[in-house]
C-alpha cells in the first residue's frame, strides 16, 4: 500500500477559484426578464412568457444581431458541423456505430461516413455489416468531425479522413465542452513530446507520438504492442494532470495554455499535481503567464 | 440579522444519541430600558417611575432575579412593593422546568404591566450568550448566564443599579468579585422600607440551622441513585396518597405490583406528603403487614416538639397481624414534590413566632410556620405554603401566604372549600364580560331565518324548584296515529360562546358550574346562565333540538338535530309535572304531552335495564337553608318523583342519540363520555359483603352485577339492598369525557348505562363538554362552522382532561359544603337516630345515617385504644361483645352530636344507643322516638 | 396549553428565530466533477447533496423514451448517519419512494421537458443530515443542481415549510425539534417568480382557517429562499466565468 495517502476534512477545502479583477458581465439567471421588447429572437437558454423574454439558465447574455441567447457556464456539448469530437463507442447497430460523445443524445457514425480498409471508394456490402464488430466495437474511443446535425439535436459523424479514426495507446480526460477555447486546429504536437486532441466535446486525448505511417491504415488499427517507454508514460501523466488541474481551476484549455501549465508543472512530481494545493499554485502561475503573454 | 452557531447536545435516551441543535444568536433584542439607544426597540414594562426603596442601596435599582430565588420566594415576588424586576429567559426557562405553577404565578406577574417585570432573553443575545463548557454543570453554566447578563447590563446601562438576587452563597460571592451588587432576598427584604408583613411570607430554608437538632429522618438518595434504583429493579416510583384515617400510614400504587404498596410510620414515610411521586423501596416478604384498621392523629401542639416516638409505637404493635398482608415499603427519595398552597388555621398552643399551621386536608401534615402576625391570624383562616422539610424537623417548614378571612364565617369556610378544590371562583373579568351580549337581546330576523320556528310548539321544561338556570325542555305530539314526535330542546349555549373568545377560554377553563350548598359558583356569566340560555317559561329562546319520531312503544323511527328557536310554556318543577300528569282532570295538551312522555320513558328504562343498566345509590340530601341568616335550618333525603326519572330517560336518549351523530361524523375528535368496568380487584369489598350476608354478588358483567343486586334482598332489613348499591357505587371507576380519537372503540362502553356510546349534550349552561358537543354537532348539521382545535384530537383530549379533572373537583366541593353544611347543622344539637353499619373496623364501626346521609365512624373505646370487651373477627369483618355481634350493614341507633373542640375539623361524636351493651352504650335520649329511616333516592350513575 | 410553546412569551423559537425567519442556508454549487451538474446545501442542520445526470440518451430500456419529452428520473435516498439513530435505509422504502415521485414532480413543473426529446435527466438526491424539512431541501439542492448542470428551467423551484405555533401563530422553517412538538407541518414546493404552487403535502390535517396564514407563510419562505439560492449561483457563475475570464462568451460576441 502506498505509504502517503492525502486525506483532508471538507472544511479544508481548497477553493479553486482564480479570482481575477475583472469586469464582472450582467449574469442572468433562470426566470429572470433579459428584456420586455419583442423585437429579439429567441435563442438558447431563452424562452417566452408574456411577452417577456426571459433567461432559462444562469449565465450571460450573448447577442448575435437579434439572435438573445443565454450562455450556461456548464452543460452538455452541443455540437456544430465541423467540431472535431473524440466519442467512444456504445452501440453496434444496424450499418450504423452510436457513439458517446457528451451530448445529450448519443451520435450516430454510419458505416457510409467511414474509411473502410480497403481504400476510399470500396463498396459497402452486406459483409462490412456483419464485419462492423470486427472495426470499432462497443467501448472504442474515436476520433471523428461532426458531419450535420439532425432535427432532434443529435450529431452525425464521420471520420473520413486519416486524421480521425480509432485511437489507439493513450489516455482520456473529460472537461466540460465549455473549457475548450474554440480554433482551427484541434490536433496539436506538443514539443513535450505527446499528441493531444483537445476535442470540442470536452473529451481530450492525450497519445504519445506513434510513428507517422501508422495512422495512415485507415484508422482501425489498434497498436498495442508497441510499449511506451516510462518518461513518455509520465509525459503523458503529467499532461492529463494538467489539463485536469486548469479545469479543476476553470480555466480554459488550448494548446497553449496546455503548454504553460505542463511547464509550470514541472517544479512539481507528476503525483503531486493531485495535491489542491499545487493545483491553484499552477492555475495561477498559468494564468500569469497567459496575462503576460496577451498584454505583452 | 442574525449570527448563527451551532451546538451539539447529547441526549441519553437508552443509548447515547447525537443531537444537534441549532441556536440563533441575535443582535436585535431589545434590553427594555427606554432610555436605551443601542437597542431594537420592542414593548418592556420596566419603568423609572417605579422605585425600589432598599436600604442596601441608595437609589434606585433594577433587580435581576436568581433561579432559586422565584422557586423558593414567588409568594414575596407576589407583593406589588417589588418591582423592576429583569426576568432572564436562562431563568425563565429553568423556572418551567422545575416548576410549572410557579411558573404560571411568574407569567402572570410578568403580564401584569403594573409590577414593572421585563423578560430579557439574554441566551439568545449576542452580548450574552455564552457558551457551555464541556464540563460544566448546567447549575454552573446557567449561573454564569445570569452573572454574565448582569455585568452585560451594567455595562450596557451605566447610570442605572443592577443587582444581582440569589440564594446560592457561591454565585454570590463571585457575583461580588465581578463588581455586580449582589445579596440574598432574605437580606433584601429584610433592608425593604416597606416591608412589614413580606417577612412572613419569606420562604424558611433554613430552620435547622436556628434548632440544630438530631436528624430524625433517613436521608433521601439524590436524583442519580433513584436513577439508577429504578433501573436496576431495586427502586420503584410511584405517587404517594396519604391515608386519610392515619397520620402515620400511606399507600404508593406502583406499576410491579399489582396492590397498593403500604407505607408506616415516620421514617418509612420520610418527608412525604400526598400527591409528591416518590421512589420507594419495597421490603421483604416477612415485613410486610396488612393495612391498619386503626385511625389515628396527629395531636401534637408545640411547633417544637420533635418527639416521635410514642405514636410510632402505636403502629409497630399493628405488625402483628400476619393476614391479610400486603407489600409494604419505605420512601428512599422524592422525584417530585405535589406541593401546594394548603388552607387551614393557626394551631394553638405556641407563644413563640413559630407557630403549627393545622391544613383542612387532613391528608396534609401540619406546618410550622413562623409570624409575627399570630394574634390576628389565630381566628382567621389562613394559607400557608411548605418550603422545605429537613431532616431533624419534624413537621415541613412553610412560610404565610394570605389571611382569608374570620373561621366559621360562611364566606370564609366556602372560600376555603373553593380553594382546596381548586376552584376557578373570581369574579369573570372585564374582557369575558365583554363578549357577552348586549341586552336588549332580540331575535333578529337573521336568526330566524337560520333557525327552526318552533315557537308554536308545547314546549315545557321540568326542573328542580328554585333552578335558573334551565337548560333543557322537552315536548311531544302525536304525529300521526301510531307516531308521536318527540322534541328534547337543550339551550343553544354555543351561539353565545364562540370559540377564541375570552369568555370560552374561561368557561373552558372552569369546565363546570359549581354547586356549594348555599353558593353556585357559574361556568359562564349570570347573564347567561339565568337568562339568554336559560329556557325559560314563556319567554323566546334559542335551542338545539333532537327531535324523534317514535312510535308507542318508544322505537325511534327517526332522528334529526337541528338549531331552533322556542317558546317554553311553562317552567314547571318535578312535583308540579307529576302533579299535572296525575291529575286525571288536566286535559290540556300540555298535560297530554307530558302523560306520554312518561308513557315512553317507562318503555325507555326498562329497555335500559334489561340492557344491565346499574342502578346505583348514593345517599344525598338537600340542605333547607334560613333565607335570611343563611343557616342550615334542616337536613333532608332529597324527594324523587316518577317525572325525575322522566326528565332524565330523555336526557340519556338525547345524549346517546348525539354521541352517535358525532362519533359518526368526527371520529377521531368527539367528545365522549366514558365508563370503563371496573376491575374485579374493586369489587371485591362488594363481593365480600355479599358473601358475609350470604349474597352471591356476580361480577361477571355489568348486567349480571345488576341482576344480583337486585336479588340480594332482606325482608327483615329493606335497606340492606341500598346499603349494597351504596356499597356498589364506591367500588365503581369513574365515568370521565375523552376525545374519541385517543381509545379504541371497545373502550368506549358505559358501564354503569350499559351504552356502547355516551356523551353529555343536555347541560351546556353548566358543562363545558357540553358546549364542546354542541359545536361538534352544530357542524354535523351545517349550523355551524368549524374552527381548528374543535377538529384536533390533542386538544380535545387536553380539554377532556381539565374537564375531567374539575368535574370531580367540583364533586368534591360539592359534598364538602354538603357536610359543612351539616356539621353547622348539627352544631349544639344531640339527636339518637337509625344508622347503618357500613364497615367493620379493628377498632371502631363506620356507621351510615341515612337521614342526614351522613357516615362517621362509632369508635370502639377511647380513640386510640380499644375495649378489650370487643373481639374483632378479621375473617367474618365482626365485632362481637358478649352475644351482641356486629355484622356489616346490621341496623343500630346512634347518639349523634358534635365535637367542637377543634374547630377546624369539628366532627361528629357518636355513641350507641342501641344495641345495648353495657358500660358502653348509653341511654336512649327520652323524649326523642326512633325514626323511621327513609330510603334515600336511588340515583343512577350518569 | 399543556403543548409545549414553540414561540416563547417574546416572540422567538426554541432555537431563537422569530416566526418568519428562515433557517441558515448556505449552498455551493459544483460540488461534483463527475455529475453534469451538482449542489449542496444546509438549511439549518439540514444537508443534502443533489447531482444532477444529463440530459443523456436514455439507457437500459429504451421503450421509456419519449419523442415528446424528456425523462426525469429522481432518486431520493438517506445516509444511514443521518438521523441521531443510525439506520439502514434501503434504496426503494415507501418513504423514498414517495419522495422520489414528489421530487420529480417539483422539477418537472420547471423543467422545459420539451425541450429534449428522447432524452433522460437524472436526479440524485442525498440527505447527509436530517433536522426538519427533508424534502424542501432536497428540491433546493436539485434546483441548484439543475442550474449547475446548465438545464434549461423556466425559474427557480423552491420548497419550504411552514405549521402553527401555539395553536394560532404560522411560522416557517420547520426544524425537526419543532416537527416533533408542533402539530402539523405544511411542505409547498413553489415557483416563487410566477407564484405558482406545485405541489403541496400535510403530515397531518390542518384546519381551513389556519390553512391560508400557513400557505402566506410557506410561499414567502420559498420567495425569501429563492433570493438566497440566486445569489449562490450568481457568485458562483462569477467565480467560474472571472476563472475562465467569461472566454467561452467574449469570443462568441466577437464573432
Amino acid at each position: 500500500m502506498p505509504s502517503n495517502i492525502q486525506i483532508r476534512l471538507a472544511t479544508d477545502r481548497v477553493n479553486y477559484t482564480i479570482a481575477l479583477n475583472q469586469r464582472i458581465p450582467k449574469i442572468y439567471t433562470p426566470g429572470e426578464v433579459i428584456t420586455k421588447q419583442n423585437e429579439f429572437m429567441r435563442g438558447h437558454g431563452t424562452y417566452e412568457e408574456n411577452g417577456d423574454l426571459k433567461a432559462s439558465v444562469a449565465g450571460v447574455k450573448e447577442e448575435i444581431n437579434k439572435l438573445i441567447s443565454i450562455r450556461p457556464l456548464k452543460c452538455r456539448y452541443n455540437g456544430e458541423t465541423g467540431d472535431v469530437v473524440i466519442g467512444r463507442i456504445t452501440e453496434v447497430q444496424q450499418k450504423r456505430w452510436k457513439v458517446d460523445t457528451n451530448s445529450r443524445l448519443d451520435s450516430i457514425l454510419l458505416l457510409s461516413s467511414v474509411n473502410l480498409p480497403g481504400g476510399e471508394l470500396r463498396r459497402r456490402s452486406a459483409e462490412d455489416e456483419h464485419m462492423m464488430r470486427k472495426y470499432l466495437q462497443e467501448g472504442d474511443l474515436i476520433s471523428a468531425e461532426v458531419q450535420n446535425v439532425f432535427s432532434d439535436g443529435s450529431l452525425s459523424l464521420h471520420t473520413r479522413s486519416l486524421k480521425y479514426g480509432k485511437l489507439s495507446q493513450g489516455v482520456l480526460v473529460k472537461v466540460s465542452p465549455t473549457l475548450i477555447k474554440r480554433s482551427k486546429t484541434r490536433f496539436h504536437n506538443l514539443p513535450v513530446g505527446a499528441n493531444i486532441i483537445l476535442g470540442n466535446n470536452g473529451y481530450i486525448w492525450i497519445s504519445p507520438i506513434m510513428n507517422v505511417e501508422e495512422s495512415s491504415v485507415g484508422g482501425f488499427v489498434q497498436n498495442l504492442e508497441e510499449v511506451i517507454s516510462k518518461p513518455e508514460r509520465e509525459t503523458i501523466s503529467r499532461l492529463r494532470n494538467c489539463i485536469q488541474a486548469l479545469a479543476q481551476c476553470k480555466m480554459m484549455l488550448y494548446d497553449t495554455s496546455v503548454l504553460y501549465a505542463y511547464e509550470e508543472s514541472l517544479k512539481y512530481d507528476v503525483k503531486e499535481l493531485l495535491i489542491p494545493e499545487a493545483i491553484v499554485d499552477l492555475g495561477i502561475l498559468t494564468q500569469e503567464r497567459i496575462s503576460m503573454l496577451t498584454s505583452g | 440579522m442574525h449570527t448563527t452557531k451551532i451546538f451539539i447536545k447529547k441526549n441519553k435516551i437508552g443509548n447515547y444519541l447525537k443531537h444537534a441543535r441549532e441556536h440563533y444568536i441575535r443582535d436585535d433584542i431589545y434590553c427594555g430600558f427606554e432610555s436605551c439607544d443601542k437597542c431594537t426597540r420592542a414593548t418592556s414594562n420596566l419603568s423609572s417611575k417605579h422605585v425600589n426603596k432598599c436600604n442596601l442601596l441608595k437609589n434606585n435599582h433594577y433587580l435581576i432575579l436568581d433561579t432559586n430565588v422565584i422557586l423558593d420566594q414567588i409568594d414575596v415576588l407576589d407583593e406589588n412593593v417589588i418591582g423592576n424586576v429583569i426576568i432572564l429567559n436562562t431563568v425563565l426557562k429553568e423556572v418551567k422546568h422545575r416548576n410549572m405553577p410557579i411558573y404560571k404565578r411568574l407569567i402572570s406577574i410578568i403580564e401584569n404591566p403594573s409590577r414593572h417585570f421585563y423578560i430579557f432573553v439574554n441566551d439568545f443575545n449576542k452580548g450574552t450568550y455564552l457558551k457551555q463548557e464541556l464540563t460544566e454543570l448546567i447549575n454552573d453554566y446557567n449561573d454564569r448566564c445570569i452573572r454574565k447578563a448582569c455585568s452585560w447590563y451594567i455595562e450596557h446601562i451605566p447610570d442605572e443599579t443592577f443587582v444581582l438576587l440569589t440564594e446560592d452563597k457561591n454565585n454570590r460571592a463571585i457575583a461580588q468579585q465581578e463588581d455586580i451588587p449582589a445579596y440574598s432576598i432574605v437580606e433584601y427584604v429584610q433592608n425593604l422600607t416597606a416591608n412589614e408583613n413580606l417577612i412572613d411570607k419569606l420562604a424558611k430554608k433554613e430552620f435547622q440551622e436556628k434548632f440544630n437538632a438530631a436528624d430524625i429522618f433517613p436521608p433521601h438518595l439524590t436524583i442519580v441513585e433513584i436513577d439508577k434504583g429504578i433501573k436496576d429493579g431495586r427502586l420503584h416510583q410511584g405517587t404517594f396518597r396519604a391515608s386519610r384515617d392515619n397520620f402515620l400510614e400511606g399507600s404508593v400504587n406502583i406499576q410491579s405490583f399489582e396492590e397498593d404498596v403500604i407505607l408506616r410510620g415516620y421514617s418509612n414515610l420520610n418527608r412525604v406528603i400526598d400527591g409528591d411521586v416518590v421512589a420507594i423501596e419495597v421490603f421483604q416478604k416477612d415485613q410486610w403487614v396488612s393495612p391498619s384498621e386503626l385511625v389515628l392523629e396527629d395531636d401534637t401542639v408545640n411547633a417544637l416538639d420533635d418527639n416521635l416516638e410514642r405514636k410510632e409505637l402505636e403502629i409497630s404493635k399493628q405488625r402483628t397481624s400476619k393476614k391479610n398482608i400486603k407489600p409494604t415499603g419505605r420512601v428512599v427519595g422524592i422525584i417530585k414534590r405535589k406541593w401546594r398552597q394548603y388552607c387551614g388555621i393557626l394551631q394553638e398552643g405556641s407563644a413563640a413566632v413559630y407557630h403549627l399551621f393545622l391544613p383542612a386536608d387532613r391528608k396534609i401534615p401540619k406546618i410550622r410556620i413562623e409570624t409575627r402576625q399570630a394574634e390576628t391570624l389565630k381566628t382567621q383562616k389562613i394559607i400557608v405554603a411548605i418550603d422545605s422539610w429537613p431532616r431533624n424537623s419534624r413537621y415541613p417548614n412553610g412560610h404565610f401566604v394570605r389571611a382569608l378571612g374570620k373561621i366559621g364565617d360562611m364566606k370564609t369556610e366556602n372560600e376555603v372549600i373553593l380553594l382546596e378544590h381548586d376552584v376557578p371562583h373570581s369574579q369573570f373579568s372585564e374582557e369575558v364580560l365583554s363578549c357577552l351580549p348586549k341586552l336588549p337581546w332580540l331575535i333578529t330576523e337573521e336568526d330566524e331565518k337560520v333557525r327552526v320556528d318552533l315557537r308554536g310548539i308545547d314546549i315545557c321544561s321540568v326542573d328542580p324548584p328554585g333552578c335558573t338556570d334551565i337548560d333543557d325542555a322537552l315536548h311531544c305530539r302525536p304525529i300521526s296515529d301510531d307516531k308521536l314526535e318527540v322534541g328534547v330542546h337543550i339551550a343553544d349555549v354555543s351561539h353565545f360562546i364562540r370559540p377564541y373568545t375570552a369568555l370560552d377560554t374561561e368557561a373552558a377553563s372552569r369546565s363546570t358550574t359549581v354547586y356549594l350548598v348555599n353558593k353556585r359558583i357559574d361556568m359562564v356569566p349570570d347573564l347567561l346562565s339565568s337568562n339568554l340560555c336559560s329556557l325559560r317559561g314563556g319567554e323566546e329562546r334559542f335551542a338545539f333540538s333532537c327531535i324523534w319520531e317514535m312510535d308507542h312503544n318508544a322505537n325511534i323511527l327517526n332522528t334529526k338535530f337541528h338549531k331552533s328557536i322556542i317558546k317554553s310554556k311553562r317552567a314547571m318543577t318535578y312535583e308540579e309535572a307529576q302533579l299535572t300528569i296525575d291529575d286525571k282532570t288536566q286535559t290540556g295538551s300540555l298535560a297530554e304531552s307530558l302523560r306520554n312522555l312518561n308513557k315512553l320513558a317507562k318503555f325507555l328504562k326498562k329497555r335500559r335495564m334489561d340492557n344491565g343498566a346499574l342502578v346505583l345509590a348514593s345517599p344525598e340530601v338537600k340542605i333547607m337553608m334560613d333565607s335570611e341568616t343563611h343557616d342550615p335550618i334542616d337536613v333532608e333525603v332529597k324527594k324523587l318523583f316518577e317525572t325525575n326519572s322522566m326528565v332524565e330517560e330523555f336526557m340519556l336518549l338525547a345524549n346517546i342519540s348525539v354521541a352517535e351523530k358525532i362519533l359518526n361524523d368526527f371520529p377521531d375528535c368527539a367528545v365522549l363520555r366514558r365508563h370503563p368496568e371496573p376491575p374485579a380487584l374493586n369489587l371485591e369489598p362488594l363481593v365480600k359483603a355479599g358473601k358475609h350476608l350470604g349474597f352471591e354478588i356476580n361480577i361477571e358483567s355489568g348486567k349480571k352485577l345488576a341482576e344480583s343486586l337486585d336479588q340480594a334482598t332482606r325482608d327483615d332489613n329493606p335497606y340492606l339492598n341500598t346499603m349494597l348499591r351504596i356499597l356498589a357505587t364506591r367500588c365503581m371507576l369513574q365515568a370521565v369525557y375523552f376525545a374519541s380519537g385517543t381509545f379504541q372503540k371497545h373502550e368506549f362502553f358505559h358501564y354503569g348505562l350499559a351504552v356502547p356510546l355516551y356523551t353529555h349534550f343536555t347541560s351546556p349552561i353548566r358543562r363545558y363538554a357540553d358546549i364542546l358537543v354542541h359545536r361538534l354537532l352544530a357542524v354535523s348539521c351545517g349550523a355551524d362552522a368549524t374552527y381548528p382545535d374543535l377538529m384536533e384530537k390533542k386538544k380535545t383530549a387536553e380539554l377532556c382532561q381539565n374537564m375531567n379533572y374539575r368535574h370531580r373537583m367540583a364533586q368534591y366541593a360539592g359534598r364538602a359544603s354538603v357536610a359543612l353544611n351539616t356539621h353547622l347543622f348539627f352544631r349544639g344539637k344531640i339527636q339518637d337516630e337509625k344508622g347503618y353499619i357500613l364497615y367493620v373496623r379493628k377498632n371502631a364501626l363506620q356507621v351510615l345515617i341515612p337521614k342526614y346521609g351522613l357516615e362517621s365512624t362509632l369508635y370502639l373505646g377511647k380513640k386510640d385504644e380499644k375495649l378489650d370487651i370487643f373481639t374483632y373477627n378479621e375473617e367474618d369483618q365482626t365485632q362481637r361483645c358478649a352475644d351482641v355481634v356486629f355484622h356489616a350493614f346490621d341496623p343500630v341507633t346512634i347518639r349523634l352530636s358534635m365535637d367542637s373542640k377543634n374547630i377546624q375539623h369539628e366532627k361528629f361524636v357518636l355513641q350507641l344507643v342501641f344495641p345495648v351493651i353495657e358500660g358502653f352504650s348509653v341511654p336512649p335520649l327520652e323524649d326523642v322516638e326512633m325514626p323511621e329511616p327513609e330510603i334515600p333516592h336511588k340515583k343512577r350513575k350518569k | 396549553m399543556s403543548r409545549k410553546e414553540l414561540i416563547s412569551k417574546v416572540g422567538l423559537r426554541l432555537d431563537g428565530r422569530r416566526a418568519d425567519e428562515l433557517r441558515r442556508i448556505r449552498c455551493k454549487l459544483g460540488v461534483f466533477s463527475e455529475p453534469d451538474g451538482s449542489a449542496y446545501i444546509e438549511q439549518g442542520l439540514t444537508k443534502v447533496l443533489a447531482a444532477v445526470y444529463g440530459p443523456h440518451q436514455v439507457r437500459g430500456n429504451r421503450l421509456k423514451a419519449q419523442a415528446d419529452a424528456v425523462i426525469i428520473n429522481c432518486q431520493f435516498s438517506m445516509a444511514v448517519f443521518s438521523t441521531s439513530e443510525r439506520k439502514k435505509r434501503p434504496r426503494g422504502d415507501r418513504k423514498s419512494t414517495e419522495l422520489s415521485l414528489h421530487l420529480r414532480q417539483a422539477l418537472i413543473a420547471a423543467i422545459e421537458v420539451e425541450k429534449y426529446p428522447w432524452s433522460q435527466i437524472d436526479v440524485y438526491v442525498e440527505v447527509l443530515h436530517a433536522d426538519g424539512g427533508i424534502f424542501p431541501a432536497c428540491v433546493n439542492a436539485a434546483t441548484l443542481a439543475l442550474i449547475d448542470a446548465g438545464i434549461p428551467i423556466k425559474e427557480y423551484v423552491c420548497a419550504c415549510t411552514a405549521s402553527i405555533a401555539n395553536n394560532n401563530q404560522a411560522m416557517v422553517d420547520i426544524s425537526h425539534e419543532e416537527e416533533i412538538l408542533g402539530g402539523p407541518t405544511l411542505t409547498i414546493v413553489a415557483l416563487p417568480m410566477s407564484e405558482k404552487i406545485v405541489l403541496m403535502e400535510m403530515s397531518q390535517r390542518f384546519h381551513l382557517d389556519h390553512l391560508k396564514s400557513v400557505l402566506e407563510k410557506a410561499l414567502e419562505g420559498c420567495k425569501n429562499t429563492k433570493n438566497i439560492l440566486d445569489q449562490a449561483v450568481q457568485n458562483h457563475i462569477v467565480d467560474v466565468g472571472a476563472s475562465t475570464g467569461w472566454a467561452s462568451t467574449g469570443e462568441k460576441v466577437k464573432r
